[in-house]
């Protein structure tokens, strides 16, 4: 029997739904990767490209270790969760968002080890995965490069610091917070993974605003900018694959930050 | 249908579980380590739930399918490598529970092995800043288990509780500030539902305290200082209150020095379920230049017998008093019963074996166990002080140039007549298996000033071998008399813990790489087995399907290279690793 009889008899076998799950749109990136991310990363579940699901990038990373992204799936409606992937990182997640009261809609930066397509997959509460995407050409070796903060000595001193505005806009409050933290992917040789992997923002009364699962391809010291129902406070908290914790007071209009430790 | 009592906590238990979440439910269907399973664990074979094999820490199993007629068929099952470029002293002793076994590895890391096949189940590497300052090697003594739970100590002195299952960390709690010195390497220790711990750090001026957590939040519950002078505090409904001064401020200590004193908790303690207490050994007092700090300097190189619910102390014993030799006290105190006595034994750094009517710290025997000690005569049972003899190294204010003391020699050195290594006491033979080195130091002082996250000692010192052919002795020694029944002398220093059990046998492992069985009657050597590196960790054993397995980490280093002078050539070509090997018994 060849693979490929075999590989259609597992799929078939895998997904009782049937050929809707399994036959997966063509890829408008014609990426290699695609069919693995759609069973590692989606389970397999039903997926549609989507241009409501914007990914920005620059065409070129300038810098392998700080690639800027601004996610926007806000088109679609509600979004359930918001995934973010690099396929061909060493380790692809970069992000997966419960955007719940706030928009799905995020900037970020990511380190990338080669070019490589970024995906956003926005899950839709009907169960359909849409997804968007861009090819990002880099020369890469982000991943695997000692982050500069755990090249210096004293990094744990300001570990979990969070520098971070809060500002009004016309229908809802902006968020930009900064975190340092190395965010190290545990690539490098001699030093263990260490990222910043859970991050909630709540309102000061103690309402979920949103949840935040973050991964190691995650820039050093990550500047997340999300944009919130209107308030005047919130609270960030979060912490570690170390159990470090992270819990900044955040005010409308003033900068703010918080310790960590 | 009638409910016993015990069925009854169960079920309320039960739905405490449903009411918070599905995660409870299937950790229940798991089987969490629960508190009397760990205050069982002396007695039941199937698992290795505690630091000391049982938490009066006479590492003694009943098991004997390997016995004196079958150890020579004992092989390797397996064996797994800590991996990396970290290949430090591995002194740890393994957990076992539910077909897991919990290893930590120098550079705080922890394993989780699947107990039969030795295939990793997951790792969890602690990210560890540059500016760690251990004072001996970068090792750790094993994790503890609790619920769902392992927890254990790191070099930067966080305490991290990680998921049995999957490696995740459930919580994380700050010890206190590495770069003042400190951290944390013993195991935890488990008592009613707390998680007990130290600090090490006696070297930098730390001071030394003894702190209780809850065991599935890391919420403080009490911490007891060590040196007297400083507050002891107690959590009520969430709230920190004072809790009473350790001793009386300037009662046996100077000045300010107090401030500084020391007196670190760097070992595991034990617990006794008898009395109710927690044992918790503590170090010398900060700095060693004993000439700065006249008086007793409570509670330096003492067991705290501390009350578990109250975290108050219960009673003292100090082994030596105004310590001047890096004498620490932390060696642990190991509990047993003997006509009709609630007894305890404890081999000291000073060369002293005590024994103590564990109830209320009174000496009820004190013997040296080995050929020299210097610094007293004897032990005297009615004060329960040493005899000393005034062999302390001079007082550096009083030399011409007031910056070095005269120097002398003194057995045994500040690495002990026995160090952290723990020994093992069994119940049939009513020995003692005490891992002890013969060596000796040229100690002098110098005059010092505390300085955060230097080292603070005041003293400089080289070690010196006694005997060409040995240092290291493991000896069987007979409470009751002081008599040594049988002693193994082994070349290099011994480092490592020693096991026995109901097959009549006593194992420990050499710095030459070797694990060794001994016939505990006779001592004589009854098998041994290479493992590539020193062996510095604990032996365990335990049963699983119908099989007897022993276990111990191999991985050479600790306090002996770093610190070792003249011992040195003895250890010169011991070289590293890292891995925990697992043996039983042939099936051919």
């Amino acid at each position: 029997m060849s693979y490929r009889i075999c590989s259609l008899l597992l799929l078939l076998l895998a997904t009782p739904l049937g050929l809707v799950a399994a036959e997966a749109p063509a890829d408008p990136l014609n990426s290699v990767m695609w069919h693995e991310m759609h069973q590692r990363l989606l389970d397999g579940a039903p997926v549609v490209f989507d241009e409501r699901v914007q990914v920005s990038a620059p065409a070129v990373a300038e810098d392998s270790l700080n690639l800027p992204l601004w996610i926007d799936a806000t088109a679609l409606g509600e979004v359930e969760r918001l995934l973010v992937f690099a396929e061909l990182n060493p380790i692809p997640k970069v992000l997966d968002m419960q955007p719940l009261k706030a928009a799905p809609r995020i900037g970020l930066r990511i380190k990338v080890q080669q070019a490589t397509p970024v995906r956003a997959a926005a899950l839709t509460p009907d169960g359909v995965w849409h997804l968007g995407g861009v090819l990002v050409d880099a020369a890469g070796g982000g991943c695997t490069a000692p982050s500069i903060g755990s090249g210096s000595s004293d990094w744990a001193d300001r570990l979990g610091e969070v520098t971070a505005r809060l500002w009004s806009r016309e229908h809802h409050s902006r968020l930009r917070a900064s975190i340092v933290h190395p965010m190290d992917t545990g690539l490098v040789a001699g030093i263990p993974a260490f990222y910043l992997e859970q991050l909630e923002i709540r309102e000061s009364g103690g309402d979920l605003i949103s949840r935040l699962s973050l991964f190691e391809p995650i820039a050093e010291n990550p500047v997340l900018t999300l944009d919130l129902p209107k308030l005047k406070q919130l609270t960030m908290d979060g912490r570690d694959n170390n159990g470090n914790p992270v819990a900044a007071q955040i005010s409308l209009e003033s900068q703010t930050g918080g310790g960590g430790q | 249908m009638n409910f016993p009592l015990k069925s009854k906590a169960l079920s309320t238990a039960m739905a405490s579980a449903v009411l918070t979440a599905g995660l409870s439910l299937t950790s229940l269907a798991q089987a969490g380590v629960t508190q009397a399973d760990i205050d069982n664990d002396a007695s039941t074979t199937g698992d290795v739930v505690s630091w000391g094999m049982g938490q009066q820490g006479q590492r003694y199993s009943p098991l004997k399918k390997i016995n004196k007629g079958n150890v020579k068929k004992l092989v390797p099952a397996w064996s797994f490598s800590f991996g990396g470029e970290k290949q430090r002293g591995q002194e740890a002793q393994p957990v076992v529970h539910n077909g897991r076994i919990f290893v930590t590895g120098s550079y705080s890391r922890l394993y989780a092995v699947d107990a039969k096949t030795g295939e990793e189940l997951w790792q969890y590497d602690h990210r560890l800043p540059d500016g760690i300052l251990p004072c001996c090697d970068v090792i750790n003594r094993g994790a503890a288990l609790h619920g769902d739970l392992v927890i254990f100590g790191t070099l930067d002195a966080r305490l991290v509780a990680l998921d049995q299952a999957t490696g995740k960390v459930k919580w994380r709690s700050k010890i206190d500030d590495y770069k003042a010195g400190y951290s944390f390497t013993a195991a935890p220790l488990i008592v009613k539902d707390m998680v007990i711990t130290g600090v090490s750090g006696g070297e930098f001026g730390v001071i030394g305290r003894v702190e209780a957590r809850d065991a599935q939040t890391g919420k403080l519950r009490w911490i007891r200082p060590s040196v007297e002078g400083h507050m002891g505090y107690i959590w009520k409904d969430g709230e920190k209150m004072e809790n009473g001064i350790t001793g009386k401020t300037n009662a046996t200590w100077p000045g300010d020095l107090w401030k500084t004193g020391g007196a670190a908790t760097w070992q595991g303690g034990t617990y006794d379920h008898e009395t109710d207490l927690i044992f918790y050994g503590t170090g010398n007092p900060a700095p060693w230049n004993a000439h700065m700090r006249p008086g007793d300097n409570l509670y330096s190189t003492s067991t705290l017998a501390i009350d578990p619910d109250t975290g108050k102390i219960s009673w003292h014993y100090q082994y030596t008093p105004n310590d001047g030799w890096d004498y620490d006290g932390v060696n642990e105190l190991v509990s047993y019963n003997s006509g009709g006595k609630k007894l305890a034994g404890h081999a000291d750094r000073n060369g002293f074996f005590y024994v103590l009517d564990r109830t209320n710290g009174k000496v009820e025997n004190a013997f040296p166990f080995v050929t020299r000690v210097d610094f007293a005569k004897g032990i005297d049972k009615k004060t329960g002080r040493p005899i000393e003899t005034g062999l302390r190294p001079g007082d550096p204010t009083k030399s011409a140039d007031g910056k070095k003391g005269e120097t002398i020699f003194i057995a045994p050195s500040f690495l002990g007549a026995k160090n952290w290594m723990p020994m093992a006491y069994s119940p049939d033979t009513e020995l003692f298996y005490v891992p002890a080195n013969e060596w000796g130091m040229d100690l002098w002082n110098e005059p010092v000033t505390y300085k955060k996250g230097a080292a603070y000692l005041g003293a400089g010192f080289t070690i010196k071998p006694l005997y060409d052919d040995y240092i290291g002795a493991l000896r069987a020694i007979d409470p009751k008399t002081g008599d040594i029944k049988w002693e193994y002398k082994n070349n290099a220093p011994l480092w490592g813990g020693v096991m026995t059990t109901g097959g009549g046998l006593v194992f420990t492992g050499t710095p030459e790489g070797y694990l060794k069985a001994f016939d505990a009657d006779n001592g004589k050597e009854l098998w041994k087995f290479q493992t590539g590196s020193g062996v510095v960790g604990c032996p365990i054993t335990w049963e699983q399907d119908g099989e007897q397995f022993i276990a111990v980490p191999s991985g050479w280093g600790g306090a002996v290279p770093l610190w070792g002078g003249d011992v040195a050539s003895k250890v010169k070509y011991l070289n590293q690793g890292g891995s925990l090997w697992v043996f039983k018994l042939t099936d051919a």
